[in-house]
């Protein structure tokens, strides 16, 4: 009995050890360098200190994105001129189906591509979709996993709130 | 020696266990990877077993396949 124990608390320890070290509220955002989906620009994240970024990690085949990113839109339309950026990083195994996805839904902030998944792991993602407000120091202020009807006020407010800090 | 080769296959076994990242899931998050391709046709199912037989429960969680929500 005393065995068994001692087994389904190294599987719960294995378990729930992943996302200890996922970054949180308070940890400063990981820097990432990645090029635009359209052209070649490439986005460094430190080129946005000053500004607050909402860090939107994406992809075509996540339904809750296709609720979310017109609402980020119209959200980013609303809230630049106050020095927000929206940066959507989109992890599609296939550029196509970003895309296509794109073609469908069309946004006026920054899309990145990161195909190879290094900018999620860096920030130890652990669902998709998963969101970030940075504020202009480069610190993570709100991680936010998912996206249900409703969420965007809450996000707006938390954003809201890193614009009062200096 | 039978409890040596049963700890072989087991291992052998857990090797086609593949940890998916969750930004790796869009194969898994296709209708057709889907446990329940059609939630109307699952939920009358589920209605029917529970009325004939008293049977219910059984089932995975919702959530989606790409584990989003």
């Amino acid at each position: 009995m005393n065995r068994l124990r001692t087994v389904m608390f190294c599987v719960a320890a294995a378990v729930t050890a992943n996302s200890a070290w996922a970054v949180s509220a308070g940890d400063p955002a990981p820097d990432f360098s990645l090029k635009a989906i359209n052209g070649d620009a490439t986005v460094n994240l430190k080129d946005f200190r000053g500004k607050v970024v909402y860090l939107d990690f994406w992809a075509s085949w996540c339904p809750p994105c296709l609720k979310s990113m017109p609402l980020l839109n119209k959200m980013r339309g609303r809230l630049k001129d106050e020095g927000v950026e929206v940066i959507g990083v989109n992890v599609d195994q296939d550029e196509g189906d970003a895309l296509g996805f794109l073609k469908e839904h069309p946004v006026d902030f920054p899309i990145l591509k990161d195909v190879d998944g290094k900018t999620p792991d860096s920030f130890g993602l652990q669902a998709m979709p998963t969101s970030y407000v940075i504020d202009r120091n480069g610190v993570v202020r709100y991680v936010h996993e998912g996206f249900r009807d409703g969420d965007i006020g809450e996000i707006e407010a938390k954003i809201k709130d890193a614009l009062k800090q200096k | 020696m039978s409890k040596i080769i049963l700890g072989v296959l087991a291992v052998l076994v857990f090797t086609g266990c593949a940890q998916v990242k969750p930004w790796e899931r869009d194969v898994l998050a296709k209708k057709e990877m889907a446990l329940d391709p059609d939630p109307l046709h699952a939920a009358l199912q589920q209605h029917i077993f529970f009325s004939k037989e008293a049977a219910s429960g059984g089932y995975g969680t919702g959530g989606g396949g790409c584990g989003c929500n």
